[in-house]
């Protein structure tokens, strides 16, 4: 038979099969196929079966055994798809483990209140109290009490925001067995500095004291790159018998470095009215490791906080005996750490609350 | 303050390049702001001179502080009679016999035969403790351009000889001084006094300044010709043509000057010194050296000698200087010769006394007050950096943090768990953003706000919390959800603390597993009750008619009966002011901290044992009015309830198809349980009776 030709019949069945062929994809889509070709009422090749018989005897023979050749190719093919379908096929429920996940929620910690809750826990191990003060103040305890009379020049270095007329000011927490009722009775300016905490916690409590107070502070500066009229700001302070300037040096050392890790740190001499001696402590610069670059102009360092002994006419205006008690004091500005810290260079970022920059600090 | 090097070098044989002199003095409390070199062997230092040093606002200060630094010998230039190493400066020679007349022996071999001479007369010496004035015959010209440039450098431009040399002995000794003509005082008299309430006089830059009693000015004969310590009249400047000119050399009231400067709006190089503190001792050497240079350059000679009016004296202070004192708040000792050497390199005269020293303070230093200003001049040159390193010992348990600082973190755990991100937000805003948040006059002005924008406390953390969704809407992000903490002011209730929620957008993020639902007024209502939770309180839920919120969905919180704060969709009014587009409600809620922490203050938690016998739910349908609030019917059925109800809640609630208009079918869980039995059917079914006859009886309810 080889010799002969296929029946025009069987040639255009066969093509027929092998057209619908690749539709088999599923086991629905193959049991059509089987029941549109081997079907037993009206199968395709059914047909051709019951067509034998019209053909005349010489032919019959021949076109018989073409039919059943196809019919056999048929249910081979047919058998081959069902094989390949069944070693395909996925367990139920089974899933596109590749597709997009489902996002849970979460928000962020600011990056600012994320520095400032890493700075006190660094002090809290430290044995430092923790507490908030008022925004708003008196001249008394943001000044006068700070060795900074009316009139006092260095009372330009911090341009106060004054308000039209006096209102009642925040509490404060101190939380030394029994909260002190410590309100502000007639505040008239935006706090410059939390310091003015420090002058209500001596006030309220004898030495040894070690406290630290974060909070926002406010100052008649315009926005730009590096300024906002309100930043946020740590203050502490040590008081005690015997507290020197080299236990100031210790406990920045040991806070910087926990805070930047390796770095040098490095004492300068400054001017504060609140503190004899002051000193600028610096840092090496971030940008440059040390190497002098743009950022710190090409120093090497660059200023991270203020601080020096406690003034005596401080501990005079809250009734300490200077001959009797030592201390240091420092303040720290929460946005530079943050721009330092995780290269920040427009401190108005922190305040824009945009979510494309939140949302890139980890949780 | 900017200096040339090579000035600096007149008076300090510094080898050091510019850039390593910036460095040291930034170590000794000099930080130098910038080098800027001049030519190939010179430079300009900017110094930042802190405001408690008027006496290094000159060249010499900082010479001296160089010296000091480098273990150096300060160099008297020639004509110059500087004394470096005694804390009283004697009055130069010529300068202290014309204190005892004028015309007596300086002026011998003057020209003019009779000449008229100037009378200076001080009315308060509380305000000026010193003048001295000189008179000088001069040719105004142009200075030589050594001195010109010395001047630019230091960013003063150069004007006459006359104003030059002033300016030079300005920048050179730290001493203001200032040039009359002579010719255009009337009287040919100087008086220093009080300016008259009213009085007017042109200054220097052209302006007309209207003064008072408070000020104090130099006077003519007739009316004011300067603001003492601030600025030179325009009436009686020196002009190309002046043939005669007094000088001027004193001592202004540092309080005074600062109050005149700043009532007047006026900072000039001579009111920054005046205001921080001249030295009194300065004057007459300072005067000494302005006729030297005058002669120097050929502007001009003195006529007579200098009149000095010094009518009340400065000591110099003595100060005691413990060596335990300064070991005591340094935390090392000091040597003694490190301690001797610094004092007296910077012009002080330490001298033995028991445990120390006693220590005379020369004028310049106005800052040197106590022992601890001396401890710190031996600490800023022995070197901070020499200092050991140590820690504070604890003498006194630590205390705990102030509660609110632990609240506010748990704040933070549950709200940004509940996916709303943390903002930081001004304390101020602009009064119309204010004006929806309080009753009229309870938002607090600013006195001398920035900008409008800045003009008044915020009565509410919501207004700076609405503008950060609206800039996050403005940058395509569709979900925002905010919450910030911080202090908010009013007039009646002073500064609060408070927390807000601010959120718009979808109530899940979007997922290719089906449409996300909106957010709404329940999302927000849930994030409410986590806040009551984080305090250990149940907040309860009533409408409220705050006109900044949508009315139908605005609602007031309270706990244990207080309000506490409140909550709904964020009036349209509103959210259109902040630029917020309509049909993107935006939720928003603020709660009172400090009211929440007064509630649950003294609250201990407590665990409840677990139930040991099963629970029973059974759920009912009815219909009822739909005004009626779900509250209440929740609380019939409480009360209706035997004590074993543990829990009830709506499941569902259906208006529309198959219901009568104004009712609503409303479906509820109740869960009873016993913690000494099993219940039985029967008992929990005499319970759902009980309940469907209550809710029947007060709100006709029907069961369906
Ligand atoms: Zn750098």
């Amino acid at each position: 038979m080889p010799a002969h030709t296929d029946h025009p019949a069987i040639k255009a069945l066969r093509d027929l099969f092998e057209q619908q062929r690749p539709s088999a994809t599923t086991e629905q889509a193959l049991k059509g196929l089987r029941d549109a070709f081997l079907g037993r009422k009206s199968g395709h090749i059914t047909e051709q079966l019951k067509r034998i018989a019209t053909f005349p005897p010489e032919e019959r023979r021949d076109f018989g055994a073409q039919v059943n050749a196809l019919k056999a190719q048929i249910e081979a093919a047919l058998d081959g798809l069902h094989d390949t379908l069944q070693a395909g096929q996925k367990p139920a429920g089974a899933v596109d483990v590749t597709l997009a996940s489902r996002e849970i929620p979460i928000g962020r910690i600011h990056p600012l209140m994320r520095v400032r809750q890493q700075v006190e826990d660094i002090f809290a191990r430290m044995g430092y109290e923790i507490l908030e003060g008022p925004e708003v103040e008196d001249d008394f305890h943001n000044f006068e009490a700070l060795n900074m009379p009316p009139d006092h020049p260095a009372r330009d270095m911090q341009d106060t925001l004054y308000l039209a007329a006096p209102i009642v000011g925040g509490t404060w927490g101190a939380h030394r067995g029994r909260l002190p009722k410590a309100q502000v009775r007639a505040a008239t300016l935006l706090r410059t500095h939390t310091s003015a905490m420090q002058i209500r916690y001596m006030k309220t409590f004898p030495p040894p004291i070690r406290i630290i107070v974060p909070g926002r502070v406010y100052r008649r500066d315009n926005l730009d790159l590096s300024h906002t009229p309100m930043f946020q700001q740590f203050e502490g302070l040590v008081v005690g018998p015997h507290v020197t300037l080299a236990d100031l040096k210790g406990t920045f050392e040991a806070m910087l470095r926990e805070l930047f890790g390796d770095v040098k740190v490095r004492l300068r001499p400054s001017f504060f009215p609140y503190t004899e001696p002051s000193a600028e402590v610096d840092i090496t610069c971030q940008a440059c490791a040390g190497a002098g670059c743009g950022t710190c102009k090409h120093s090497g360092w660059l200023e991270i906080l203020g601080s020096g002994m406690v003034h005596p006419a401080v501990f005079e205006a809250v009734g300490y005996d200077p001959e009797q008690v030592t201390g240091f004091a420092f303040g720290l500005g929460i946005e530079r750490v943050a721009m330092l810290k995780y290269g920040v260079d427009d401190i108005r970022l922190f305040y824009e609350n945009d979510l494309r920059f939140l949302e890139q600090f980890p949780l | 303050m900017k200096i040339q090097l090579s000035w600096l070098r007149e008076f300090v044989d510094v080898g050091d390049p510019a850039e390593k002199i910036a460095r040291t003095m930034s170590l000794r409390g000099f930080a130098v702001e910038g080098v800027e070199p001049l030519g190939t062997a010179d430079a300009v230092l900017d110094f930042e001179v802190t405001a408690n040093r008027p006496d290094c606002m000159s060249v010499v200060g900082m010479a001296r502080e160089i010296a000091t630094a480098y273990g150096l010998k300060m160099r008297v230039p020639p004509g110059l009679p500087l004394e470096t190493s005694r804390a009283s400066r004697q009055d130069p020679a010529h300068v202290r016999r014309g204190v005892r007349g004028a015309g007596s022996t300086a002026s011998r071999d003057h020209r003019a035969v009779d000449p008229p001479t100037i009378t200076i007369a001080i009315d308060d010496p509380g305000l000026c403790s010193r003048y001295v004035g000189l008179m000088a015959d001069v040719t105004v010209g142009p200075s030589p351009s050594w001195m010109q440039a010395r001047l630019q450098a230091a960013g003063i431009r150069p004007i006459s000889n006359i104003v030059d040399v002033t300016n030079y002995v300005l920048l050179e000794l730290g001493q203001p001084m200032h040039a009359f003509d002579f010719a255009r005082l009337a009287g040919a008299q100087i008086r220093v006094r009080p300016a008259r309430a009213g009085e007017a006089i042109r200054t220097l830059d052209g302006q007309t300044r209207t003064l008072s009693s408070d000020m104090l000015v130099i006077a003519d004969g007739e009316r004011p010709v300067a603001v003492a310590g601030v600025m030179g009249g325009a009436d009686s400047e020196v002009s190309e043509t002046t043939p005669t000119i007094v000088l001027e050399s004193a001592y202004f009231d540092p309080l005074s000057v600062r109050r005149t400067s700043r009532k007047l709006g006026l900072k000039t190089e001579a009111s920054m010194r005046f205001e921080r503190g001249a030295d009194p001792s300065m004057a007459a050497l300072a005067m000494a050296r302005a006729a030297a240079l005058l002669e120097q350059i050929g502007a001009g000679r003195t006529r007579g000698a200098a009149i000095d009016r010094y009518p009340k004296r400065h000591k110099p202070g003595t100060l005691r200087l413990r060596r335990e004192r300064i070991a005591g708040l340094l935390g090392a000792a000091v040597p003694d010769k490190d301690v001797r050497r610094i004092l007296e390199r910077l012009g002080f005269t330490p001298q033995p006394a028991a445990g120390g020293w006693r220590v005379a303070v020369p004028t310049r230093r106005v800052d040197v007050t106590r022992e601890v200003d001396l401890i710190e001049e031996v600490a800023r040159h022995y070197g901070f950096d020499r200092l050991p390193v140590t820690f504070p010992a604890l003498t006194a348990a630590p205390a705990p943090p102030d509660p609110r600082i632990t609240r506010a973190r748990q704040l933070r755990q549950a709200l940004t768990a509940a996916g709303f991100f943390e903002a930081v937000t001004f304390g101020f805003v602009a009064e119309a953003a204010a004006a929806p948040f309080a009753a009229a006059g309870q938002t607090v002005p600013i006195a001398n706000p920035l900008s409008e924008s800045f003009a008044v406390l915020r009565p509410s953390l919501l207004p700076g919390l609405v503008d950060a969704v609206a800039h996050n809407r403005r940058r395509q992000r569709a979900d925002v959800r905010l919450f910030e903490i911080g202090a908010r002011f009013t007039v009646s209730a002073g500064e609060r603390r408070a927390v807000a929620c601010a959120c718009t957008g979808a109530a899940a993020p979007e997922h290719w597993s089906g449409a996300s639902r909106p957010m709404d007024f329940f999302d927000l209502k849930g994030v409410v009750e986590r806040v009551g939770e984080a305090f250990g309180l149940d907040i309860h839920t009533a409408p409220c008619d705050h006109a900044w919120l949508a009315d139908g969905r605005r609602a007031a919180a309270t706990a244990d009966g207080a309000p506490v704060g409140v909550f709904g969709e964020l009036a349209g009014s509103v959210a259109d002011a902040h630029g917020l587009a309509r049909g993107e409600p935006v939720y928003v809620a603020e709660l009172d901290l400090d009211e929440l922490e007064r509630l649950s203050a003294g609250r201990a938690f407590r665990v409840e044992p677990l139930p040991r016998y099963p629970s029973v739910a059974r759920d009912i349908s009815i219909l009822i009015a739909d005004t009626l609030p779900a509250k209440e019917v929740r609380r019939t059925i409480r009360e209706a309830a035997p004590p074993t109800l543990v829990r009830v809640a709506e499941f569902d609630r259906y208006q529309g198809k198959g219901i009568p208009a104004d009712s609503v079918s409303l479906s509820l869980r109740l869960t009873f349980r016993s913690s000494d039995r099993t219940l039985t059917d029967a008992e929990v079914q005499t319970a759902m009776d009980a309940v469907m006859a209550a809710l029947r009886d007060r709100h006709g309810a029907i069961q369906r």
